[in-house]
């Protein structure tokens, strides 16, 4: 290692010869906008906070209140839509309380576990969203094929099968593609800390 | 109030910024993505500053926010990722960007950094700049027998890559 001795001299001479920025420069770069990943997680991470409720805020209200009531899914949806806001509500206090604990100045590792952390609440709650989809989606299948009201209007000989089938492969199809869409993005945005994140991991 | 923080930050990050273009060239290859990387560190450090309470010296908590700014913060704009030139484990290629005053030799350095994975570099850089093991693991948040064994594979690692 006596090489790597020498280039310590090397490196120490440096340090008059790098380029400066006058204190103006400085005072102008402290006052810029941050372009951190960490900005970044907490704009999409509202948004997809919002998106999936969004569906619900541009539904006609009326027009879905006369279908619930028409298959007698009133109660049922009033019952998944109380325990959906309670369920909303805890992610945002634990998303909020994970985000406050990102800090600049901890550790390295520190930083990404938080980091980590943050975007395991919005992980789960994409996760949580797709199953609760999922599980409403199922529930109004089978409440409105089974309805008299839906299978009245039903020409006969019709396959009900052939309807259950193409309804949830159709279903599936859009919750794949909400999933296949989240990951992209965090993909994206976390592949390099992640891999950062191992790398300090390793042999602890 | 404000206005005295601000004086006497500017002065502290006046004196110690050649920490921050350590990491900036270590972290970046050109002087763009340089730019980029040393305005995002002083941003993240003017937002900490407040809760700086001086428990250690302000070139070890810059050390501290200029790492986590460039490993973890920090996002190559479109810009620099097109002008950043792919580098494998070679330091052959032609490099410009800071030839101007340096050293052909701290030039072979830095390329050498480059080829490193993040982590690597930090460790590089914290031995140049002759920081205790005990300095070391905290920066990273690891603990000393780690940092030493990482220490050391990253110092055959650049040896390996100045002598082929």
């Amino acid at each position: 290692m006596a090489q790597l001795e020498n280039i310590k001299d090397l490196w120490k001479q440096q340090e008059t010869e790098n380029i400066r920025y006058s204190k103006n420069e400085l005072q102008g770069m402290m006052r810029q906008r941050s372009s951190s990943v960490v900005k970044w997680i907490l704009i999409i991470s509202i948004l997809e906070f919002i998106l999936p409720n969004i569906i619900f805020l541009v539904t006609d209200f009326e027009a879905s209140r006369e279908f619930n009531e028409q298959y007698g899914l009133t109660n049922m949806v009033n019952v998944y839509l109380g325990i959906h806001i309670v369920i909303i509500l805890g992610f945002i206090y634990v998303f909020y309380r994970n985000y406050r604990n990102i800090s600049v100045d901890t550790s390295v590792k520190m930083l990404m576990h938080h980091i980590i952390t943050t975007r395991k609440t919005v992980k789960y709650y994409i996760y949580y969203n797709l199953t609760i989809a999922a599980l409403i989606g199922f529930h109004m299948f089978y409440e409105v094929f089974n309805s008299k009201a839906f299978l009245s209007t039903l020409p006969e000989k019709t396959n009900l099968a052939l309807i259950w089938i193409v309804s949830s492969v159709l279903f599936v199809l859009v919750l794949v593609l909400l999933w296949g869409i989240y990951k992209l993005v965090f993909g994206f945005f976390l592949k390099k800390l992640n891999r950062n994140y191992q790398e300090l991991e390793q042999a602890e | 109030m404000t206005k005295d923080l601000e004086t006497k930050f500017l002065s502290e990050l006046d004196k110690h910024q050649n920490i921050i273009h350590k990491v900036c060239r270590t972290y970046t290859n050109n002087d763009a993505a340089h730019k980029d990387l040393f305005q995002e560190i002083t941003i993240q450090l003017w937002n900490a500053y407040p809760k700086f309470r001086g428990d250690s010296k302000f070139s070890t908590w810059m050390y501290r926010v200029s790492f986590n700014t460039a490993i973890s913060l920090y996002r190559k704009t479109k810009r620099n990722i097109e002008t950043t030139p792919l580098i494998e484990n070679k330091v052959d290629f032609e490099y410009s960007e800071y030839n101007d005053k340096q050293d052909r030799q701290l030039d072979l350095l830095y390329k050498a950094i480059h080829s490193l994975n993040d982590i690597e570099k930090a460790l590089a850089l914290m031995y140049l700049e002759d920081k205790s093991y005990e300095e070391i693991a905290s920066t990273l948040g690891i603990t000393e027998i780690n940092a030493r064994v990482k220490m050391n594979r990253t110092k055959t690692k650049l040896k390996n890559i100045l002598n082929p």
